[in-house]
């Protein structure tokens, strides 16, 4: 049986169309049937609604007959928020195989590359597909030459589907059975389960998504994860395919999902290992790349009741979601509130957006920092992830900030766009590799703060969106930076305190009190914001007084109306974190990242 | 205990641009039918009290022919009025004759409410109306000399373009036609107006607050009382109707689309006009709570310079305001004064007073 099991992944370029892809192969197989396709969607979201869920399960196991033998495939879908790699690589280290997707009117894109690389790393089979040849502008000969020259592909092996027509489809089963290893591993070895997703259910608890790699699991039987050692009794697993499958044991090279009763959300950890208690491996399976939080910010609610129910938000969102972390730190201006780690820019927004929308807390950020190195006049080395905790600078011997690479596949028509936006950010020029004789990929060294804020819409919007982006992390470098504070009504704000450039400071502070002076709306007084380095104020800007809100006529007897508009206005200003006298929006806070050269 | 009927006649020759009001084109098979579910709808809420004010508005009340105009005033007769009521209905330039003007002031009418609202013929296509200020001039002369003392006339202002200099230009017009009582009202661009589909916008807010600083100062210099956020009348001669509303006392609001102000309730009559002739009338009722009313006290109360009476709130909760809605904190942050045992919002913060109503309202929450 194990013989027969494929574990895949399909991994693509944002929009290349991965899940229309899935849902072609699980409708070919007969997993479902076209007709069903939507309405098993709806049904589980129903489900899911029902239960509380509110992230699909990712795993699909089906069946495909080959040559008279049944295979059984799992397609491990990489969950639906990918930041960068990071999701992705977890969902590879459970695969043999990926199949790499490539549009056949856009071609290679950053992203394809990233994972691509990812995917080699795990040592997994690479079958590459040009997807979406019914596009009228699909140009399969080109594509096909960019996965050849970039890659090293052979023509041959590269299989063109349309997920829209289902043409391929087949080839594509094929070559996944014969291509992709079977797994191996021992059904009667020690249990070696790899934990690669999870979600909190309000009725069973934790679901964990698992592969086993050696051993068996089965319905009573006592796990105990090897990091945190924490035991449980098992009391169901399941397939989905995609309807959920009850089984009573998963083997090695299988993939499903435990329950185990476990209502701590913090004792199941993405990328940790099952065992028996029984028969314990004698180690952990080496997981996946962990990633490192690389951008940091501050998470306040914005009524200050809800600290408690904000850190129960953010733990449950840690259980799928092994690279969010956050400690409690308190603010001056904001109160209680989180200091949270971000594998990016994206991750942070989609955490912040799950957090309202999925626990209804509504939260301020602050603007995102990276971590810096700093080398105190006593030698010590501490790492700051918060301008406000920046020491004295009497105490600072040297401050090293973080450095990436980046990989910026672009039309060469956008070369001097991008080169100009890099130069702008500080970037250090490496090169440039060309892809053809119209695509290149643009390499630069910048520091990641550069890029936190708006850099990748900057660099869609100055390219027509046909640039794409990615970044590897190289290293820490001395720079000369130095902490610009915001005050507000003469008041000093910790909380819109950044770190900047010297060179770059004035330029920057003009343009952060401008941008806060859009962004904070008017007041009954007017609101004075300064730029400040230490006492020194270097930039200043004045919101000026509310003036008029005030209806003039009382629309006849009809006051009714008068009354909903305060209410409305009411709702507005709940969004807002009142500091002092002056009631701040979100916006205010992100502002003090804008780079427009404003004059 | 009502002593207020307001009648809504929904009727105009000529749709203004920035008209939010429940207004229809004027057909003449459309009046009298109307009229005719009026009198049944006055016919059903109406428990003979005596009524001490009368407000006809519009819409455009005087576009209506004499022979409709009596036909309404006839209606109307059925209802007791006070030896002092205000009898005031709401007319265009355009549309009043001196037969109309004669009418009223025989039926008893004893104001009359006209809109200028500007002189400068540069906007008639902005606002969508005609302006002539000599016609203007004529009517008023006409409606003094057939006896009517108590005249207002509606300014308005910020349009697109306009300069502080145009409106100074109306106000010295206004003020030479010396007249009881002025209404302004600076243009606010609705959704469903014209300007509104066509995404016009407001003027800035600074200039805004400018002209209406003009407009006190000016009105305030020649004798006129500022007695309300954007109402100024000389002594004896502030609108007793409005100051229903902002006394927030109840009254009577029958016709398409008005609005009714009743125990427990503010009750809000459909636009549709098919509807209201059927008799279903009724599109809104929002039931009050003691906080509600409260709350509508303070809205309307803090729109009048002298403001809220604490004393009379009192009487009328049996509860302090204070221990309702702190207001002292909002008095030591310069928001709100107290004087004479009256809160009201300081005089120069009278134009951003949604800011300060909130705070007062909901600052708690």
């Amino acid at each position: 049986m194990q013989q027969n099991i494929r574990n895949f992944s399909i991994i693509a370029h944002i929009d290349h169309g991965k899940s229309t892809l899935a849902d072609r192969i699980l409708e070919k197989t007969g997993a479902v049937s076209s007709h069903d396709l939507k309405n098993q969607m709806l049904d589980s979201m129903d489900l899911e609604r029902e239960r509380g869920i509110t992230i699909k399960l990712n795993t699909a196991s089906f069946y495909y007959s080959f040559e008279g033998e049944k295979y059984l495939l799992n397609l491990i879908d990489t969950p639906g928020h990918v930041d960068f790699s990071y999701e992705v690589s977890r969902s590879l280290a459970a695969c043999e195989g990926a199949v790499l997707v490539v549009d056949a009117a856009q071609g290679i894109e950053a992203q394809t590359l990233a994972n691509l690389y990812l995917a080699l790393e795990n040592n997994l089979t690479i079958i590459p597909v040009i997807n979406k040849i019914d596009l009228p502008n699909a140009n399969i000969s080109k594509v096909k030459q960019e996965l050849m020259d970039l890659i090293g592909f052979q023509e041959e092996e590269i299989i063109l589907t349309s997920a829209k027509t289902g043409e391929g489809i087949e080839d594509l089963l094929e070559a996944i059975v014969k291509k992709i290893k079977a797994p191996e591993g021992k059904a009667e070895a020690p249990l070696q389960a790899l934990i690669f997703d999870s979600i909190f259910d309000s009725y069973r608890g934790v679901i964990i998504s698992v592969r086993v790699f050696n051993g068996s699991l089965k319905v009573g039987d006592t796990i105990e994860m090897m990091a945190t050692g924490k035991k449980f009794e098992v009391t169901e697993l399941f397939k989905t395919t995609p309807k959920e499958i009850k089984v009573e044991t998963l083997s090695a090279g299988e993939v499903g999902f435990v329950c185990a009763a476990i209502k701590d959300i913090a004792s199941v950890e993405v990328g940790d290992t099952i065992t028996l208690e029984k028969k314990k491996a004698q180690q952990a399976l080496s997981g996946y790349k962990k990633m490192k939080s690389m951008v940091y910010c501050g998470l306040y609610p914005i009524e200050s009741v809800k600290f408690e129910s904000l850190r129960e938000a953010l733990g449950k969102l840690k259980l799928n979601d092994a690279a969010l972390v956050f400690e409690p730190e308190t603010s001056e201006a904001l109160g209680f509130g989180f200091r949270c780690g971000f594998l990016g820019l994206l991750h942070m927004d989609i955490v912040k957006e799950r957090i309202t929308r999925e626990f209804g807390i509504e939260i301020i950020t602050t603007a995102p920092s990276v971590i810096y190195q700093i080398i105190l006049t006593n030698d010590e080395k501490i790492l700051i992830d918060a301008p406000n905790k920046f020491p004295n600078k009497e105490k600072i011997k040297q401050i090293l900030e973080p450095f990436i690479r980046t990989s910026i596949l672009s039309p060469t028509e956008y070369i001097g766009d991008i080169m100009g936006l890099c130069q702008d950010r500080r970037g250090i020029y490496e090169n440039i590799e060309y892809i053809n004789r119209s695509r290149v990929n643009i390499h630069y060294q910048l520091p990641l703060s550069e890029i936190v804020y708006d850099f990748f819409d900057k660099l869609k919007s100055s390219t027509k969106g046909y640039a794409s982006f990615d970044y590897d992390f190289i290293g820490y470098v001395p720079s000369d930076l130095v902490k610009m504070d915001i005050l507000l009504n003469g008041e000093q704000i910790d909380a819109l305190s950044t770190i900047v450039h010297k060179d770059f400071a004035y330029q920057r502070g003009k343009s952060v009190v401008n941008s806060l002076k859009e962004a904070i709306p008017r007041q009954l007084f007017e609101v004075p914001i300064q730029a400040a380095l230490g006492t020194h104020i270097i930039a200043r800007s004045t919101v000026k007084a509310l003036r008029k809100d005030v209806l003039a006529k009382c629309y006849g007897g009809d006051i009714t109306r008068k009354k909903k508009l305060l209410e409305k206005q009411k709702e507005g200003k709940k969004k807002m974190k009142q500091i002092g006298k002056v009631e701040l929006p979100q916006e205010a806070f992100m502002s003090v990242l804008n780079v427009e050269n404003k004059d | 205990m009502i002593s207020s009927l307001y009648v809504h006649i929904p009727f105009c020759q000529n749709i203004c641009s920035y008209c939010d009001f429940c207004k229809m084109y004027y057909q003449k098979k459309e009046i009298l039918p109307y009229l005719r579910a009026l009198e049944e709808e006055l016919n059903q809420v109406y428990q003979n009290e005596t009524i001490k004010t009368i407000y006809i508005g519009g819409g455009t009340p005087s576009c209506l022919s004499v022979e409709e105009l009596e036909v309404l005033f006839k209606i109307l007769e059925k209802v007791k009025k006070s030896p002092q009521v205000e009898y005031t209905i709401e007319c265009n330039f355009d549309s009043v004759t001196k037969e109309k003007l004669e009418l009223f002031k025989r039926v008893g009418v004893n104001r009359l409410s006209f809109g200028l609202e500007t002189t400068h013929s540069r906007f008639e296509d902005y606002l969508g109306r005609k302006i002539d200020s000599n016609k203007a001039k004529e009517i008023l002369s006409d409606a003094k000399k057939i006896g009517f003392q108590n005249i207002n006339v509606d300014l308005m202002y910020a349009f697109k373009g306009e300069t502080l200099e145009e409106v100074e230009e109306d106000i010295d017009f206004i003020l030479s036609l010396d007249v009881s009582h002025i209404s302004t009202y600076s243009l606010i661009i609705e959704k469903n107006t014209i300007l509104g589909i066509q995404k016009e916008k407001e003027i800035s807010s600074d200039l805004d607050h400018q002209m209406y600083q003009l407009i006190c100062k000016k009105l305030k210099e020649h004798g006129y009382i500022h007695y309300e956020i954007s109402n100024f009348a000389f002594q004896g001669a502030f609108s007793s109707h409005n100051l229903t509303y902002w006394h927030n006392q109840y009254y009577y609001g029958i016709g398409l689309g008005a609005a009714s102000y009743l125990p427990e309730k503010r009750i809000l009559n459909t636009r549709s006009l098919s509807k209201y002739k059927k008799g279903q009338r009724i599109i809104e009722v929002e039931n009050l709570t003691t906080k509600d009313q409260m709350i509508y006290e303070l809205i309307l109360n803090l729109r009048l310079l002298e403001g809220l009476d604490l004393d009379d709130f009192y009487r009328k909760f049996h509860t302090r305001l204070e221990e309702n809605f702190p207001y002292q904190k909002l008095v030591n942050r310069g928001m709100l004064v107290i004087e004479e045992n009256h809160l009201k919002i300081k005089e120069d913060l009278l134009y951003v007073s949604n800011y300060i109503l909130e705070e007062l309202i909901y600052g708690e929450e």
